[in-house]
C-alpha cells in the first residue's frame, strides 16, 4: 500500500507543477484538475471518503469550470497566448523564495518528534452519519455562517462582474 | 500502509511551495489564482493528514476541511469576478499592468 | 464483488489467492464493458425505429430484418471515416475531450446494483460517488467546445456547461430526499430498504408522495444532464450546426454519441435504483434463480426508463435557453427543497395516514404555487411587422 502513496503523490506534484508552469491557459486548468483528483485520491487513502467525494464535487465540478469560464471571458476567444515570461529575475526570485520555504518547512518537519507518528489504519473510519450529526449538532453555527458567506459571495460575484455592463449603457 | 505522518507534511509543504512559486512568478492573474487554489488544497491536505494520524475519533477535522473547501470556492469565485471586472477596464489580465494604486 | 469473491474462492479453491481476487475484481468490470455498450448499440437502433414510428415513417429497415444489423453498419462506417482535426485546433485538448466524455458515463455503472449483492463496488458513499462522477463530464464538454476554435462550438459548449451545472442542483437534491428516507448513501442499502410490501412492489419510493415528485425531478434532471431532448440545445442542428461536436468526425464523433447515450443510460440506471426499487420485483430473491429474476427485473426497468426517454425525445419540442435556465432555477430547485421538507414530515409524523395526507397536501400546494408564480403573463396579440 505504500506504493499507492508515492504514485498518488507523484500525480499530485506533477499536476501542481504543470498547473503553474504551462504556457497555454487551458492546459494549465487541465493540470490543475489532475492535481485536484490527486488530492481527492489522497483523501480516499486517508479514509476520509466523504471529504474526497466533496473535493471532486466542488473543485473538479465547480471551481475548475469557474476558472475555465473566467479564461474564456478574459481572453481572446481563439486562445492565443502572449509571449511567455522568460527566465528573468522575477522567475528566479519567485522560485528561490518558494524553494527556501520548502526547505525550511521540511527541516522543521523532520526535526519534530510528532512527525514520526504511524498511520491509524482502519481505526480511522469516517461515517457520513456522524459527520451529519456533528454538522447539525454541535457545529450548526459554522454551518449557517458558511451558508451566509456563500450567499454573500454569490451576490457579490454577480454584482462585481455585472457592474460594467450597467455603467456602459 | 506505514507512511509516517512526516511524509504527508512534507508533501503538503512541497505542494504549498509550488503553489507559492506559481502565485509569485506568473503574470497572468488567473494563474495566480490557480496557485492560490493549490496552496489552499495543500493546507487542507495537511489538516486531513493530522486527522487520520492523531484525532480520528471525532469527525471535527473533516468538518473543518469541508468549511475550508467551501470558503476557498467562495474566494475563488470572488477573485475571478474581480479579474473579469478588471479585464473590462484594463483590457488585459496582466498583473504587472495593474499599477494604478502605486505611488 | 463481495458475493463474487467467496463464490469464486469456493469453486476454484486450487488457484492462488491473488488470482481469485483479481478475477473477482475483473469479472464485474468485464460485465460492465460488455453489457452496457451492447445496450447502447441496441438503444441507437431502437431509438431510430421508435422515433421513425412516432414521426409516421419506418426507421432503418434495410440492413437486416427490421434493421437489426444497423448498429453494426453504423459502427463500421464510423470507423473507416477520415479523422479530420482542424489545423488551428488545440491538438491535445481536441484529442482528450471525447475520451473524457465516455469515462464518467462508465464510472457510474460501478455503483448500480443489478441483483441482490451483485454490485461492482459496494461503496459506503455510492450515490454521492455516482453524482460526483457525473459532474466530471462537464469539463469534457467545455474542452470539446474550446479546442475546436470555432465560435459555434464554443457557444454550444457554454450552453451545455450552463445547462448541466444548473440541472445538477435539483437532481442532487431529489437524490438527497431518497437518501434521507433510506438513511444510507450506499445503493445496495437503498434498494434493500425498498423491499417488502405487496409483491415487492408497493414499497418502491416512487409510490410515495415525495418519491413521485423526486422521481419526476430526477428524470428531468437526468435528461438535462445528458443533453437529451427536450434539453438538447447544445447540439441542436438547426441552431448551432453541431454545437460542441461540430469539428469532430469519425471515431471521435462516435465516442461523443457513446458518451452521451451512456450518461443517459447511467442516469436511468441510478433513477431505477433510487426510485423504482432497483432489482426488486415479485420473485427476486437471493438464490441463483432469484438473482436471475432480479437481473431480469432490473434490465426490464432500465429498458422502460430508456423507452420513456425515447418517447419524450420524440414528442416534446426543444426548450429555449432562457426557458431552460428559468425552469431549473425557478421551478425545479424550490420544488426539490420543498421535497426535502416533505421527507422530513413523512419521517416524523407517526400515524401513517396522517403522514400521507400532510405530505401530499404540502407537495400539491407548493406545485400549484410554483407553477402559478412562474406562469408567463398572458400572451399579447402578436404584431406582425411586414404584413
Amino acid at each position: 500500500m505504500n506504493i499507492a502513496f508515492w504514485i498518488i503523490s507523484a500525480v499530485a506534484v506533477l499536476g501542481a507543477v504543470l498547473a503553474v508552469t504551462l504556457r497555454n491557459l487551458v492546459h494549465c486548468v487541465l493540470a490543475l484538475i489532475l492535481f485536484f483528483i490527486g488530492i481527492a485520491a489522497h483523501y480516499f487513502l486517508l479514509h476520509a471518503d466523504f471529504l474526497g467525494t466533496v473535493q471532486i464535487l466542488i473543485y473538479v465540478g465547480a471551481v475548475a469550470i469557474l476558472i475555465l469560464f473566467a479564461i474564456m471571458l478574459t481572453h481572446n476567444v481563439t486562445g492565443t497566448d502572449g509571449p511567455r515570461e522568460l527566465l528573468g529575475l522575477k522567475w528566479w526570485s519567485g522560485a528561490a523564495i518558494a524553494a527556501m520555504l520548502a526547505v525550511v518547512l521540511t527541516r522543521a518537519i523532520q526535526g519534530d518528534k510528532l512527525a514520526a507518528a504511524l498511520p491509524a489504519g482502519d481505526r480511522a473510519q469516517s461515517s457520513v452519519a456522524e459527520i451529519g450529526k456533528a454538522l447539525v449538532g454541535g457545529w450548526v453555527v459554522p454551518l449557517e455562517a458558511i451558508a451566509v458567506l456563500l450567499t454573500a459571495a454569490l451576490i457579490g460575484a454577480v454584482v462585481i462582474a455585472l457592474e460594467e455592463i450597467r455603467k456602459s449603457r | 500502509m506505514n507512511i509516517p505522518l512526516g511524509h504527508y507534511l512534507i508533501l503538503a509543504a512541497i505542494l504549498f511551495a509550488i503553489g507559492l512559486a506559481g502565485a509569485l512568478t506568473r503574470k497572468n492573474a488567473i494563474i495566480v489564482l490557480m496557485g492560490i487554489e493549490v496552496m489552499f488544497n495543500s493546507a487542507i491536505l495537511n489538516l486531513v493528514a493530522f486527522w487520520h494520524y492523531k484525532h480520528f475519533a471525532v469527525p471535527t477535522a473533516q468538518l473543518f476541511a469541508m468549511f475550508s473547501i467551501g470558503i476557498a470556492a467562495a474566494e475563488s469565485a470572488i477573485g475571478l469576478a474581480l479579474v473579469i471586472a478588471v479585464y473590462r477596464h484594463y483590457k488585459s489580465v496582466d498583473v504587472d499592468e495593474m499599477r494604478a494604486l502605486k505611488g | 464483488m463481495e458475493t463474487l469473491y467467496p463464490l469464486l474462492h469456493a469453486t476454484f479453491a486450487n488457484l492462488p489467492d491473488w488470482a481469485v481476487r483479481v478475477a473477482a475484481f475483473l469479472i464485474p468490470i468485464a460485465f460492465i464493458f460488455a453489457v452496457y455498450p451492447a445496450i447502447f448499440a441496441l438503444t441507437t437502433l431502437v431509438e431510430r425505429k421508435a422515433l421513425g414510428r412516432i414521426q409516421n415513417r419506418y426507421g432503418p429497415n434495410r440492413v437486416g430484418i427490421f434493421g437489426i444489423l444497423q448498429p453494426l453498419a453504423d459502427g463500421l462506417k464510423i470507423l473507416v471515416k477520415e479523422d479530420i482535426v482542424p489545423r488551428v485546433a488545440d491538438k491535445f485538448t481536441h484529442f482528450l475531450a471525447p475520451v473524457l466524455i465516455v469515462v464518467p458515463g462508465l464510472l457510474v455503472y460501478l455503483v448500480v446494483p443489478i441483483a441482490p449483492g451483485l454490485v461492482a463496488v459496494d461503496l459506503k458513499i455510492g450515490v454521492l460517488f455516482a453524482l460526483a462522477v457525473g459532474t466530471m463530464s462537464v469539463i469534457a464538454l467545455f474542452m470539446a467546445g474550446w479546442a475546436s476554435r470555432n465560435k459555434f462550438s464554443l457557444l454550444g459548449a457554454v450552453r451545455a456547461v450552463a445547462q448541466v451545472v444548473s440541472y445538477e442542483v435539483p437532481t442532487v437534491m431529489a437524490g438527497v430526499a431518497v437518501i434521507m428516507a433510506a438513511g444510507s448513501l450506499s445503493t445496495l442499502t437503498i434498494v434493500e430498504r425498498q423491499s417488502g410490501g405487496v409483491l415487492n412492489i408497493s414499497n418502491w419510493y416512487v409510490f410515495r408522495p415525495w418519491g413521485l415528485v423526486g422521481f419526476v425531478l430526477f428524470v428531468i434532471g437526468g435528461l438535462a444532464e445528458s443533453a437529451r431532448c427536450p434539453f438538447d440545445l447544445p447540439e441542436a442542428e438547426s441552431e448551432l450546426i453541431g454545437g460542441y461536436h461540430t469539428e469532430y468526425s469519425g471515431f471521435k464523433f462516435a465516442l461523443f454519441q457513446m458518451g452521451e447515450y451512456l450518461a443517459g443510460m447511467a442516469m436511468a440506471g441510478v433513477t431505477v435504483t433510487l426510485f423504482l426499487g432497483g432489482y426488486l420485483g415479485p420473485g427476486s430473491g437471493t438464490g441463483l434463480i432469484g438473482r436471475l429474476i432480479a437481473m431480469l427485473w432490473f434490465f426490464g426497468k432500465l429498458a422502460g426508463m430508456i423507452a420513456l426517454n425515447i418517447w419524450i425525445r420524440g414528442t416534446w419540442p426543444r426548450l429555449r435557453v432562457d426557458q431552460l435556465m428559468g425552469f431549473a432555477w425557478k421551478i425545479l430547485l424550490p420544488l426539490a427543497l420543498v421535497n426535502i421538507v416533505a421527507v422530513g414530515f413523512w419521517h416524523f409524523l407517526t400515524p401513517r395516514p396522517v403522514a400521507w395526507m400532510v405530505t401530499t397536501v404540502w407537495l400539491v400546494v407548493w406545485v400549484v404555487v410554483l407553477t402559478k408564480c412562474n406562469a408567463s403573463a398572458h400572451l399579447e396579440k402578436r404584431e406582425y411587422r411586414y404584413v
